[in-house]
């Protein structure tokens, strides 16, 4: 029984590396119809192939249209899978607010960031763009979220990511969340200058990062 | 006497095959603004982000980029080569046009005095003694990012004198717009930018005052053609505003200006008109653009396209007209490409692959391949995805790929290309659906600016910038931002009626469009 269950984990993880939305879909239907717990199922199949697809686009095989194509083929599964998950299966999801800083409007990859982040296990609180600095920091408060993540494409925007921090720091809560930053102008060097915990080069790099700051 | 030094400055010596210079500077300065102090000009491209990796200096015999090194003691620093900061070549020849002499100024001679009044809208501006008629003469500048071009003009005939070309000083400090309205946003950044202009503005104007043996002060007028940041640049306002949303400009130009109120050696009663811009990110360049295409009088539907750091582009449907611009980065500018290079000697601007996998590479001034410009770069991957060394989803077969012994393009260096050309791109579906037009619908594609002029169309269709059913349709115009400002030195009647033909061009702000992510994703695969 054990060996068919890895089967169909592996399979189902494979239809995701293989950007196979329909193959998704019908192993899920097959690990239901088999009596497989969904939860393992889609931490064992859907999220183990989104981590392989993450490590395909971090060693330049993959790049962001295969990236999002994984992630809708493990949508697609979660869909089927989800319904039949046992309430008290699933813990507590890490949270991560997200948001483009205030100035900014552009969001493509803050959206991307997002993307991977839900599909690999984290809550996404979205705010969205041109997002004034404190309303990171309420919105964190009120999630109780682990992760501050903050995007600009924009060297003119930048600051407000410091803004952010200095909030934090202010209201004497930094310690309770970790901040992550990236986008184009972004580098470690300027993450160091404004104190941030992390400076993520792309989306794959966003989630190994967030997962390494919340384990 | 010994200069008295306070405890906490130090000197740093920069050490350079020209000679040595020194700055003494506060404890924790960086490098960078130490060698700006010195008057040093360090490649700093991102304006000191770390991002670029071009200040690299030598510290203590170590390595170390200038933007994050910092002062903490007295410090000899090596000025390393670089490769990319002279010769630049710089289009000179744009689009013809005809544009019918009707100036703003006119000279008229008064026998009865024997001088010579300078009017403009029937005000006198200024007199000279005798009779100074023939000598009348007016100035373009088409400031690019990257590059500038001063032409001098003969008012009374309309014909183009003399002209040269710089780089435009400011990219050493900064390298794109938005590095630029940063460094700007701050009082002496902005000043530091502006002097850095009219520095070169004034030595461009004597170049072509020398070529041409006329007087400098028999130059009236000067019209600057540039995006609606390099106006801001160039007139001395803070840009500030446009960084940050909603990009709005502090000025629109159609308007004059004093030229002796910013140090400008021409006449001392000259006047600099700068044309009117669409928003902070099209520009008085495309405005000169439109108006050299006359895209207004084309029956059918035209794209124009500036290829660059920020594609802007129109679309013009009988006339009536579309407006936008993408953040294509400064991939083809040869900027964030491993081997990458300005348009200088040594670099690969042409690339052809045949069948049999022999390549021909041709490099600017037949010099030995040392870099990748941003033409060679598009042939490149144009080839490499032509023959399927690149898969449609941008995989290389085999990387890096070889150009030559030295020069190679990288998996990473193709990345960066999906993402520009996919921005442009994206920016054309938008217009086309914006306006209801099929892309076979369109009837003639003209690509704009020095860099455009250098591109194989194949090679743009191969990478997928352009649609194949654009193929035969492409034609390269050269720096209309030149010939447009030309015309609006010439012909005053024009400024009036662009000034409110760009008023009725719709401007599309690509990141407010709900499905601009997809199509922009769509479009990054070859």
């Amino acid at each position: 029984m054990s060996t068919k269950k890895d089967k169909l984990f592996q399979k189902l993880s494979d239809a995701v590396v293989e950007m196979n939305e329909e193959e998704a879909i019908r192993i899920s239907h097959e690990i239901i119809t088999e009596g497989i717990d969904a939860y393992e199922a889609i931490e064992n199949g859907l999220s183990l192939g989104m981590d392989r697809a993450g490590k395909l686009f971090e060693e330049e095989e993959y790049f962001i249209p295969e990236l999002l194509l994984c992630s809708d083929a493990m949508y697609a599964g979660l869909e089927v899978l989800k319904p039949h998950i046992k309430l008290d299966a699933q813990g507590e999801k890490h949270k991560v607010v997200i948001g483009v800083v205030e100035g900014d409007t552009h969001d493509i990859g803050k959206n991307l960031v997002k993307i991977v982040l839900e599909t690999s296990g984290f809550e996404v609180f979205d705010l969205g763009r041109d997002i004034p600095p404190q309303q990171f920091v309420d919105k964190a408060k009120e999630v109780k979220a682990n992760i501050i993540a903050i995007a600009t494409l924009m060297t003119t925007t930048m600051e407000g990511m410091e803004r952010v921090i200095r909030i934090l720091q202010q209201e004497k809560v930094r310690d309770e969340y970790k901040v992550i930053v990236g986008g184009a102008p972004i580098s470690q060097s300027f993450a160091d200058k404004i104190g941030a915990d992390a400076y993520a080069v792309n989306a794959a790099a966003a989630v190994k990062i967030a997962k390494r700051l919340v384990g | 006497m010994a200069q008295l030094k306070n405890q906490m400055d130090f000197q740093v010596k920069f050490l350079q095959p020209t000679g040595t210079v020194a700055a003494t500077v506060p404890v924790g300065t960086t490098v960078l603004a130490a060698a700006r102090q010195a008057g040093i000009l360090l490649e700093s491209p991102c304006n000191g982000n770390g991002t670029c990796g071009k200040c690299r200096v030598k510290v203590a015999k170590v390595i170390r980029l200038a933007c994050q090194a910092s002062v903490e003691s007295d410090l000899d620093v090596e000025i390393l080569n670089r490769r990319d900061s002279h010769d630049v070549q710089i289009l000179q020849h744009g689009h013809a046009l005809a544009i019918t002499v009707d100036n703003r100024m006119s000279k008229e001679y008064d026998a009865a005095t024997d001088t010579t009044r300078i009017v403009a809208d029937g005000e006198v501006l200024g007199v000279e003694v005798g009779n100074t008629a023939s000598a009348h003469y007016g100035i373009v500048v088409d400031i690019g990012t990257t590059t500038l071009v001063t032409a001098l003009y003969n008012l009374n005939s309309g014909e183009e004198i003399a002209s040269t070309a710089e780089l435009n000083p400011q990219s050493h400090h900064a390298q794109d717009v938005l590095s630029r309205i940063k460094l700007a946003s701050t009082a002496e950044g902005l000043q530091l930018l502006h002097s850095d202009f009219i520095q070169a503005l004034n030595r461009m104007i004597r170049v072509v005052v020398e070529q041409s043996e006329i007087d400098l002060h028999h130059i009236y007028e000067i019209v600057f053609s540039g995006n609606t940041c390099m106006l801001h640049l160039a007139i001395n306002v803070n840009p500030v505003s446009m960084g940050k949303f909603p990009y709005t400009p502090a000025i629109y130009g159609d308007e004059s200006y004093r030229a002796d109120q910013y140090g400008i050696e021409i006449a001392p009663f000259a006047q600099i008109y700068l044309p009117p811009v669409m928003s902070a990110y099209v520009g008085a360049d495309i405005t000169s653009g439109v108006l050299a295409a006359q895209l207004e009088k084309l029956k059918g539907i035209t794209l124009f396209v500036d290829i660059g750091t920020n594609g802007e582009m129109i679309l013009a449907v009988d006339g009536r007209m579309v407006a936008t611009s993408t953040a294509a980065g400064p991939a083809f500018e040869g900027m964030n490409i491993a081997c990458g290079m300005r348009a200088a000697p040594g670099a690969i601007e042409k690339f052809r692959l045949d069948e049999n996998g022999e390549t021909e590479v041709t490099t600017i001034g037949d010099q030995p391949a040392i870099g990748i410009c941003g033409s060679g770069l598009v042939d490149i991957i144009g080839e490499l995805v032509k023959h399927g060394h690149i898969r449609p989803n941008g995989k290389l077969a085999e990387s890096p790929f070889q150009v030559t012994e030295k020069v190679f393009v990288s998996q990473k260096d193709i990345r960066q290309v999906q993402l520009a050309k996919g921005a442009i791109r994206a920016g054309i579906e938008t217009m086309l659906e914006r306006t209801g037009v099929q892309a076979e619908a369109v009837d003639r594609v003209y690509i704009a600016g020095s860099f455009g002029y250098h591109l194989n169309p194949d090679s743009l269709i191969h990478i997928g910038l352009l649609p194949p059913t654009f193929r035969d349709k492409i034609e390269f115009l050269g720096n209309t931002s030149k010939t447009g400002g030309q015309a609006f030195l010439l012909n005053q009647s024009l400024r009036r009626k662009m000034a409110k033909l760009v008023e009725t061009v719709e401007i599309i702000e690509l990141a407010t469009i709900g499905n601009f992510d997809k199509l922009f994703i769509h479009c990054l695969s070859f």
